[in-house]
């Protein structure tokens, strides 16, 4: 069976380094990626490795493009993707991440995110469909607000307040 | 753009959720092959409705060589809940909660009435 690759785009209030940084920069990442962040910084050509605050595993993988924006051209910057954090989708192959980063004019950039070469990782196809929307929202709300999405989904939320 | 009233525009026609629920299920599809999904609407109808959802950022293309893909893009979607509903919810997970006691007093009263006979 082939599964077809997420293709995401989101639009953010912010300059297209602001985005980069958010991206390549555990300084933010650790922020709104559910608190992951690069033990080393990401370099092209090179592996990389990211962990959770609690020091647990979470991806890794190879860079195979590490790009800025700079003035007209888009930033790149691309990354195998392997699971650690959870054992059925660690014994799944790596699949890849791109991620585009454009002027978009007015004071916008755009962000675009494929997550394919998948077809060998149903479960991984599978956990990151859901799992890259509230990353990019996440990521948009801290660069445009200063703060992230709260931890807890909204679905999670609702319960959360009807239990307190 | 995915300014919100962009985004509840092109959810307010059905065809075009329609569309957006084909590409839940089946990513990624030529325009070609949403067509035979739609068979009541012309090439042309189907284009259309995919440019307005294109203008919401609902709907993305992707180029693999001279095939255009159609891709669902949920993240709009998220944003109008996390920003809209969910300050909402909040107050209709109290009114559940409300509801649920009231039940529950309403219940108590009529097991009570039927237990005094008269």
């Amino acid at each position: 069976m082939s599964l077809p690759a997420h293709v995401y785009q989101v639009y953010i209030a912010a300059t297209p380094e602001q985005v980069w940084a958010a991206i390549t920069d555990s300084e933010w990442t650790r922020r709104y990626f559910h608190t992951t962040s690069f033990v080393e910084p990401p370099r092209r050509g090179k592996p990389y490795r990211t962990v959770g605050a609690d020091g647990r595993p979470a991806i890794e993988g190879m860079i195979e493009e590490m790009q800025p924006p700079a003035d007209g051209s888009p930033g790149r910057f691309v990354q195998t993707w392997h699971t650690l954090y959870d054992a059925a989708l660690e014994h799944e192959p790596p699949s890849r991440v791109e991620w585009t980063i454009e002027n978009a004019g007015d004071g916008l950039t755009r962000v675009r995110l494929v997550h394919g070469n998948l077809d060998q990782s149903p479960l991984t196809w599978e956990n990151v469909r859901n799992g890259w929307v509230w990353i990019l929202d996440s990521m948009k709300t801290l660069l445009e607000t200063g703060n992230p999405l709260p931890r807890v989904r909204a679905d999670e939320g609702v319960a959360e307040i009807v239990s307190s | 753009m995915e300014q919100g009233s962009e985004v509840f525009r092109a959810l307010a026609d059905p065809t075009r959720r329609a569309l957006l629920d084909n590409l839940f299920h089946r990513d990624g599809q030529t325009l070609s092959e949403l067509c035979v999904e739609f068979p009541e609407m012309t090439r042309f109808g189907v284009m259309k409705h995919l440019a307005v959802l294109a203008e919401a950022n609902l709907v993305n293309t992707a180029r693999q060589g001279r095939t255009k893909r159609h891709y669902l893009n949920p993240v709009p979607i998220e944003q109008v809940a996390n920003r809209w509903i969910s300050k909402y919810a909040a107050r209709f997970a109290a009114a559940l909660v409300a509801l649920d006691d009231q039940v529950a007093t309403d219940q108590e009263k009529e097991t009570l009435r039927r237990a005094v006979p008269g």
